[in-house]
């Protein structure tokens, strides 16, 4: 995209997340349906849609951050940046038309259901991050991509992310194969966007909690005039920052290197989240004190998403015993 | 509650994480030239900066030192990129890298005269004058402001009487960038005086009369680090570096450059160490721990994420942004890299722990672990990083 370009959809999102950011962990049960449908409204599936795509990876992650940044029910990942990239990897164009308004074109991805990617056949699997989809890609260890039916849904420690069930007698429509290469790429896609999410989630955060150290006064004088309080956030600020470089690296190396080093780049990156994003949230929950532990307070809501998302996709546990060794030669 | 998100840390556009067209050019020039010039033998009773000397000579004699300096003062007047890729490709074959001149040509480009820039830079190029950095004292560490050195101006010169701490390699070194004070305000009759404005920089040839040089053995058993004693040197007004009162800026100039990691050169040495583990791992399948095979792992994390993160730097100084307080940054993610990545090689290799070494106790890596020790001092430390960042990029209120 041109940059006036890419600014104008940013702001786009910007000020969605923020029409439509959740006050409170009871959001109105309209709400959910409303909110999706205003994003899908904002047209935004199409930017990866064809090939090649409209949008960057790097352009994705930075609207996924975006959409990270304010608690919201919606499903910016799975439904609109994650399953159209992987319906066009598999060269699925599926354009509206040829699918009827009724059943909706709405697809998400499907996840083992510990949330980490799909094993072996055999294995049970959820739908994730799926407001407003009707089904969900599954992509087996081997490449091969179904397209399954949905169950109820799937309550979770994240409060606003939807997940539901996938039934294990599911019909399953196979749609094609990815290539070593394509499947390398999908994963290291879907590493990268989750981890842009989860930064934006804990750049906000910590920014909030700067914001309140600011304010917050006691011994007569603001909580963020304490050397320890200081200390605290400068942590967590440079441990945003690490994510954050980490995170763009890894989306700029999926618009510009081979996938083996792309999927590398992007494991370093949700590692890196893993740990880093939830200490950085720990941090900001601290500043904010006894408020941060209520129920009505944002801070449970990120902390939630946060935790949940560091065991999505990869664990730390997966991830750092890979990256111990070094790439086999190809 | 709204959110503010600091200018300093906001970066919402996209950003290029490429090297520059021409990059890709010196690089491979640079391997052909080192094909042909390879890394001299070290002699074995040579100490370790006489033979670094050496190679810094060689490097200058291809033109591969100073690449951002302009080429009216001897060097290459390119970007700071293209002198970082020479350091890349130096610790990629694992040779020593380019000679850490860096911040002080900085220093003197940015505050020094066009008379001097002429007379010091091309010879610290050349490696002719070899130079050093008296900044630090016994009472002033952290507190860098609260130097106690003087420069007493008589007669068209200054006469400088105090001690120094911390020179590094101040016994193999012609020259000295020193901070003095040239002027005591007293805050009794002036209360907005800051012991910063009375702060001036000078180039001290270290041969001088009064000057005595004593080398302190640190915890590895190297003689890095020195004592500077001055009584009554004589300084000329023309080695005085910027106008009086200059000093600070110029040093805080010169840290911000020293932290960032674009230009500290660190970065290939821990990639190498990194790789090292890595091997091994792959090597010692079975026999290592998953504690420590996690931990390898995260050294990795660790080493990439710095990685990224310098190329993030890289491509926001190509969009026009210069070093400033977020080079704190990076001073603590090199430390934080540095740190763990030596404490898990001496887990990975418990051999380090034995034998002589070349100057104590114990392996080349316990020596290397010992040294790492210090990455959360030298240079600002942690905790002086923190209050930058708190105060600097968040704008975080001060006490009282």
């Amino acid at each position: 995209m041109q940059a006036e370009e890419f600014m104008l959809v940013r702001d786009l999102v910007r000020t969605f997340a923020t029409r439509f950011r959740v006050e409170s962990a009871d959001p109105d049960p309209s709400h959910r349906a409303a909110a999706q449908k205003a994003l899908g409204e904002l047209g935004l599936a199409e930017l990866r849609g064809s090939t090649p795509p409209d949008a960057t990876v790097q352009e994705c992650a930075l609207l996924a951050e975006e959409h990270g940044s304010r608690p919201l029910t919606t499903s910016l990942l799975g439904t609109v940046l994650l399953a159209p990239e992987l319906l066009r990897l598999i060269g699925d164009q599926m354009s509206p038309d040829q699918v009827s308004p009724e059943a909706g074109p709405s697809q998400t991805i499907a996840l083992a259901a510990d949330l980490r990617f799909p094993g072996p056949a055999g294995t049970d699997l959820v739908a994730w991050d799926c407001e407003g989809a009707d089904r969900a890609l599954h992509v087996a260890p081997d490449g091969t991509v179904t397209s399954l039916a949905l169950g109820p849904a799937v309550p979770s420690a994240d409060l606003l992310r939807g997940i539901r069930s996938v039934p294990p007698d599911s019909p399953a429509v196979t749609l094609g194969r990815l290539d070593a290469d394509r499947l390398m790429h999908w994963q290291a896609y879907a590493l990268t966007l989750l981890s842009s999410e989860l930064v934006g989630a804990a750049r906000s955060f910590v920014g909030q909690s700067v914001d309140y150290a600011r304010e917050r006064r006691q011994y007569g004088r603001a909580i963020g005039s304490f050397q320890a309080v200081q200390h605290l956030l400068a942590d967590a600020t440079v441990l945003v920052e690490a994510c954050t470089s980490a995170t763009r690296y890894a989306a700029w190396c999926l618009d510009h290197e081979p996938p083996a080093q792309a999927l590398t780049a992007a494991r370093v990156a949700k590692a890196e989240v893993n740990a880093s994003a939830l200490d950085a949230v720990s941090i900001g929950m601290q500043v904010f004190g006894g408020i941060a532990q209520t129920w009505e307070h944002v801070a449970h809501l990120y902390l939630r998403r946060i935790l949940l998302g560091s065991t999505t996709l990869a664990t730390t546990a997966d991830l750092l015993t890979t990256l111990a060794e070094p790439e086999p030669v190809r | 509650m709204t959110v503010t998100v600091t200018a300093a840390t906001a970066t919402d556009t996209p950003l290029d994480f490429g090297d520059p067209a021409d990059l890709d050019q010196l690089r491979r020039r640079f391997r052909a030239w080192l094909a042909e010039h390879p890394l001299p033998e070290r002699g074995a009773d040579e100490p370790l900066p006489v033979f670094l000397h050496r190679w810094h000579r060689q490097l200058h004699s291809g033109g591969w030192v100073g690449l951002d300096v302009p080429q009216a003062y001897g060097g290459q007047g390119l970007s700071t990129l293209h002198q970082v890729a020479i350091s890349d490709e130096l610790g990629a074959c694992q040779a020593p890298g380019i000679p850490r001149i860096g911040y002080l040509a900085h220093a003197l480009l940015e505050f020094g005269s066009e008379e001097q820039c002429r007379r010091w830079l091309p010879r610290m190029l050349s490696g002719e004058d070899t130079w050093c950095q008296g900044f630090s004292e016994p009472g002033a560490g952290s507190d860098l402001a609260g130097m106690a050195t003087t420069a007493t101006r008589q007669d068209g010169h200054y006469l400088v009487r105090g001690q120094k701490l911390w020179t590094s390699y101040a016994q193999f070194s012609g020259l000295c960038l020193l901070l003095a004070r040239t002027e005591r305000a007293d805050p009794a009759t002036d209360p907005s005086a800051r012991p910063h404005d009375s702060i001036s920089a000078f180039a001290l040839p270290l041969d001088r009369a009064g000057v005595t040089v004593r080398p302190l053995r640190a915890a590895n058993g190297d003689d890095e680090f020195c004592e500077l004693f001055l009584d009554d040197v004589r300084i000329e007004e023309s080695e005085r570096i910027g106008a009086e009162g200059t000093g600070w800026p110029l040093a805080m100039t010169t840290v911000s450059y020293e932290r960032n990691a674009l230009d500290t050169g660190h970065i290939s040495r821990y990639g190498v160490l990194v790789e090292r583990l890595r091997r091994s791992a792959r090597d010692r399948r079975g026999e290592l721990p998953d504690g420590l095979l996690s931990e390898i792992g995260r050294c990795y994390v660790d080493y990439q994420v710095l990685v990224a993160h310098t190329r993030r730097r890289t491509a926001e100084r190509l969009a026009g942004r210069t070093a400033g307080p977020e080079s704190s940054y990076d001073k603590l993610l090199m430390t934080r890299t540095e740190q763990r990545l030596y404490e898990t090689a001496l887990r990975v290799f418990p051999g380090e722990f034995f034998g002589e070494g070349e100057s104590s106790g114990g392996g080349p890596l316990f020596g290397d672990y010992l040294y790492s020790r210090a990455a959360s001092v030298y240079g600002g430390t942690s905790q002086i990083q923190r209050n930058i960042i708190a105060k600097r990029v968040l704008g975080l209120p001060s006490a009282g």
